[in-house]
């Protein structure tokens, strides 16, 4: 026996041994590879290969980007993204500056009247294969947005313009529309009612040219691909990797380019995940990083000076109410209402800076008549009172006839702050109240469906403006309005929608607006949570990057690299 | 002289014991589980394993009556707290809402902090800037401010106020509050000044007695000071119990650990065997349609699994989760115990039995169960951590438990968000999950040594 023994630990020895020698050859091997590979892909190389956020000798920049942007066909974009980068390849009639004020852009002077505008457009205005934009591009982009064939989620913004509606519900045909090229440099466009912010409007993306024979030699493709589109603004795409990286460099022939101070902008990263960004941004690889609420102690800790930015977008939890819906019991959302404490959600929920707590379905920086609009018209405040929020939901319980109120469904993003704020909202319901609240996580998409399709109890949801004035909040409500996904229909609300769409005195439209943010709270429409704010990093030598609530976001156009700094 | 004739009874006739008493070298006869028994005890690491598997279910089913606390209520005073933390807080009366104007006319300059700073408000307040054209923006830091200039969060920007109140997720920390004069185009236009603060850990006598602090009757006067209360592993971002989520995680995690292995491993030695036992073309056929099942991935079925079960949202996916499991996992079983059968089927004993009038059923329930246990015992016990894994895995993922029922998995899923922040959010549970897979396997290569019937006669 003894014998044995030894035999056998010798021989796990020298199997030791033996594994040892292996483990360390792949070992070696593995390493061997990796150096290999590495050297291999520098040969290989790529555009994105110069990782580094700036670039003081090209005056390039280097960024990352939230996703790929859909496509650049400027009468379907919808989201964020895409109007970023049109707003850097693209400019419309009127352009938005550094100070986000209204300036000449393609046209270079215009008249406004009651009845319509005349753009009178500047001749030093090219595509970027060198042919002059003309009126009779943007009569083209105008009438492919409005017709029902392109079915643009962004039409009902041109309905102002003469028989735009129409169009776009199939009744008259697309060279109806009340714009026309009176000749190649001159636009005149008709109203149909007049709109006291058309020139804001006519800065929006959905207003860009398209020039006719380059759309349909594309056949459907326009703007999928580097090479199916044409550009009128201070850069062009000159590399689009799909789902990878997009890269755009300064145009030679935008009238504008002198002042165009970059060369070139590579977002050379397409990730939505903070923390990968936050990594880039901390190797020098990009210059922007937007920060999440893990690393904003970590950029404290970084000793990086941390900016800030209002976004503009209202968040809040709605209501469906459809019939065949509990929440449309209005002593129903009158108890949750009372119990929902918006500043606890924005202090002790969401925990991030910037992040405003809200009070009212108009965000904060929209005007009113000489000041701001919540200046003149402050919201009235709700406190939390769960004694009054019982006796609602007691009411509530004999007018439904039910001894208890089933679960609720609670339709919800899948980012970390919906999914935080979606637990926060079932714990406070089952204490305060007893209900029971169940959590439907959808992807944005998906929650898009099911909030059109009334698939929920409460949904969060967020508006961000489309425009500057306070009717892109207000109209939200209108029962005619298709994202008015809860259904809330009111005809004293609607009254006041069609004052304020048809009125141009600011007095009476404010004092509508208000009569709107008061029955907004009175019929407990909405949940209030809060006004959301970015908070984000910048390279220390890149200038000039402007925010803006509304159009591209954030718009590179206007920087420069300062040597100076660093 | 007469013989006395003695009787001879029986005793006498006995025959002499001739046989020398010898060494006895039998040893009691061990059966085949004793044997295995004594073999796993002298593996020391299969045998910590062991007391781990029941520590951890002492955890999970004893654990929630010692420990009585809600996993899902949420205590907001104590948000993301790490274990260990100094839980005393001052009892201070309901906050009053405060627009500034008060306390204007103090003697003090520059900027500082009007009333007590803690962790319900910090009112600060400061005094006019000229060069502040386009209003003011309030900086908290957790560091303090050095040449970099980097004055931490930016809390609010372009204010025209001269004071700001910060209720922002307040702990009891020092900060150093920065106010910056801004231009019109919102940039620094001129000096920065930075005070340090020292926050308080405070809770209103409201809030105290509605979470159980002070009793009903009590009113102590505000200055007072509680203990807020305890959790031994500290707090989620909602302030929720650690310790009681973990405990009622381990529910969700070790009951599809323990229950999917059984029903999968059940069915796959039915299949296995009958499939083994019968031979043949059944045989062909029947591992034929296994190698079927191995092919079929497993998230596309748990997501139809869904659908069909037709999972309302919100509700909780372990149902679909447990059925996509022991269909989709019985094969490895079954092919195991196939294997076996075949094998003993031919072995000369079988033969033996056979020869010997033996019955289908004696057979099987005599020769073949008794001789495959060792093969199912350790897939059992290999099954069990895989499962568990999978259960976290699509817990992680967002397919498991509906909230706010905890699993180790969806804790992990959180836990990652704020891992640089508060790492304990992720570490308690990544841990939990690591220890116990370990432990299940390290007792099944025990098992698995301890069962082997070849190691039988070894010592």
């Amino acid at each position: 026996m003894a014998d044995v023994t030894v035999d056998e630990s010798s021989f796990a020895r020298a199997a030791g041994r033996q594994l040892l020698i292996y483990g360390l050859l792949t070992l070696i091997g593995f390493t061997a590879i990796m150096f290999g590979l590495n050297v291999m892909a520098s040969f290989v190389g790529s555009d994105t290969g110069s990782s580094k956020a700036i670039d003081a000798s090209t005056k390039s920049i280097t960024l990352a980007l939230r996703d790929e942007p859909p496509q650049l066909d400027s009468t379907k974009a919808t989201d964020a993204i895409s109007g970023q980068i049109l707003g850097h390849v693209m400019e419309g009639l009127l352009r938005q500056d550094a100070q986000n004020k209204i300036q000449a852009g393609v046209a270079e002077t215009w008249e406004i009247t009651p009845e319509g505008a005349t753009f009178h457009l500047r001749p030093d205005a090219l595509w970027s294969d060198g042919k002059p934009v003309t009126a009779h591009d943007f009569v083209f982009s105008w009438r492919t947005v409005v017709d029902p064939k392109t079915a643009s989620e962004y039409a009902f913004i041109m309905y102002f313009v003469k028989n735009a509606e129409a169009i776009n519900l199939g009744t008259l045909p697309i060279t109806e529309l009340g714009v026309t090229g009176l000749d190649d440099r001159t636009l005149r466009v008709e109203f149909e009612r007049p709109l006291s912010f058309f020139e804001k409007v006519v800065a929006f993306k959905t207003f860009l040219p398209i020039r006719e024979d380059f759309y349909k030699q594309t056949k459907g493709r326009y703007g999928a691909d580097t090479h199916e589109m044409l550009y009128n603004g201070p850069f062009r795409v000159t590399s689009w990797v799909h789902g990878a990286s997009l890269k755009v460099v300064k145009s030679e022939h935008y009238w504008r380019r002198d002042e165009i101070k970059l060369n070139s902008i590579n977002w050379a990263y397409m990730t939505s995940d903070p923390n990968a960004t936050f990594n880039f941004f901390k190797d020098g690889k990009i210059a922007v990083a937007g920060l999440s609420a893990d690393s904003l102690a970590n950029a404290m800790e970084q000793r990086w000076q941390i900016k800030q930015f209002q976004e503009g977008v209202v968040f809040f939890l709605e209501f469906n109410q459809r019939p065949d819906r509990l929440t449309r019991n209005l002593n129903l959302r009158k108890a949750l209402q009372l119990v929902n404490d918006p500043s606890e959600v924005v202090n002790k929920v969401t925990k991030l800076p910037g992040y405003l707590v809200s009070d009212s379905l108009f965000p904060v920086y929209l005007d009113g008549v000489k000041d701001k609009f919540k200046v003149e018209k402050p919201p009235k405040q709700i406190v939390r009172d769960v004694a009054a929020a019982r006796r609602h939901l007691e009411l509530a319980k004999q007018e439904l006839g039910l001894k208890e109120i089933p679960p609720l469904a609670l339709l919800s993003d899948d980012t970390p702050t919906a999914n935080v704020m979606a637990e926060y909202y079932q714990g406070l319901f089952r204490d305060t109240l007893g209900l029971e609240l169940r959590i439907d996580k959808q992807i944005f998409k998906q929650r898009l469906a099911k909030m059109t399709s009334g698939e929920f109890d409460l949904v969060t949801a967020g508006w961000g403006p489309d425009y500057e004035d306070l009717l892109t909040f207000g109209d939200l409500f209108a029962s005619w309005n298709l994202n008015n996904r809860g259904r809330y229909a009111s005809a004293e609300y609607d009254r006041q929608v069609r004052i304020v769409q048809s009125s141009m005195d600011q007095v009476e439209r404010v004092e509508a607006f208000a009569k709107m943010q008061d029955l907004i709270i009175d019929d407990a429409v909405i949940l209030f949570n809060y006004e959301r704010g970015a908070s984000y990093v910048t390279h220390p030598q890149i200038k000039g990057i402007v925010r803006r609530v509304i159009g591209s976001d954030p718009d590179f156009s206007y920087a420069w690299i300062d040597e100076g700094q660093g | 002289m007469t013989v006395a004739m003695r009787h001879l009874s029986a005793p006498d006739l006995t025959p002499v014991h001739t046989e020398q008493v010898r060494d006895v070298l039998t040893r009691p006869s061990l059966s085949y589980w004793q044997d295995a028994w004594i073999r796993l005890k002298a593996n020391r690491r299969a045998l910590v394993s062991l007391w781990i598997v029941v520590g951890l279910l002492v955890f999970t089913l004893i654990g929630p009556l010692m420990w009585r606390v809600d996993p899902a209520t949420q205590d907001l005073d104590q948000l993301s707290q790490p274990p260990g933390v100094d839980r005393t807080a001052t009892l201070v009366a309901p906050p009053v809402t405060w627009s500034g104007e008060a306390l204007t006319d103090e003697e003090a300059t520059g900027l500082r902090a009007i009333g007590r700073a803690d962790t319900q408000a910090v009112r600060l307040h400061w005094d006019p800037m000229p060069e502040a054209t386009g209003g003011y923006r309030v900086y908290r830091n957790l560091f303090p401010v050095g040449p970099e200039k980097a004055y931490g969060l930016p809390l609010l920007m372009n204010m025209e106020k001269t004071w700001y109140e910060d209720r922002l997720d307040l702990r009891p920390t020092t900060y150093y509050y920065s106010v910056a004069p801004l231009d019109e185009s919102g940039e620094h236009a001129g000096e920065v000044q930075t005070i340090e603060l020292n926050l308080n850990r405070v809770i209103t006598i409201d809030e105290a007695r509605k979470r159980g602090l002070i009793g009903d009757e009590e009113t102590p006067a505000p200055g007072a000071t509680v203990e807020l209360k305890l959790h031994p592993l500290g707090t989620d971002y909602l302030g929720r119990d650690l310790f009681a989520r973990l405990m009622h995680g381990a529910q969700v995690s070790l009951f599809i650990g323990m229950v999917a292995p059984m029903l999968f491993v059940a069915f796959g030695i039915l299949y296995g065997a009958t499939a083994g036992f019968i031979g043949g073309a059944v045989d062909a056929v029947m591992m034929r349609f296994a190698d079927f099942v191995v092919a079929l991935p497993f998230l596309l079925f748990m997501i139809l699994f869904k659908f069909i079960f037709q999972v309302e949202a919100g509700e909780s996916g372990i149902m679909p989760m447990l059925v996509a499991l022991v269909i989709l996992s019985w094969p490895a079983t079954s092919r195991l115990v196939r294997g076996q059968i075949l094998q003993i089927r031919e072995e000369g004993y079988i033969g033996a039995s056979r020869l010997l009038g033996a019955k289908t059923n004696y057979l099987i329930l005599r020769h073949m169960i008794p001789n495959t246990m060792g093969v199912i015992l350790v897939t059992l016990t290999f099954a069990v951590p895989s499962a568990i894994f999978t259960e976290a895995f699509l817990s992680f993922i967002g397919m498991g438990v509906a909230p706010p029922t905890p699993s180790w998995g969806s804790m992990c899923n959180e836990g990652i968000k704020t891992m640089l922040t508060t790492p304990h959010e992720l570490i308690f549970p990544a841990v939990l999950i690591s220890i116990t897979v370990l432990a299940f396997n390290l007792l099944g290569d025990g098992l698995r040594d301890a069962l082997d019937a070849r190691m039988r006669s070894r010592e």
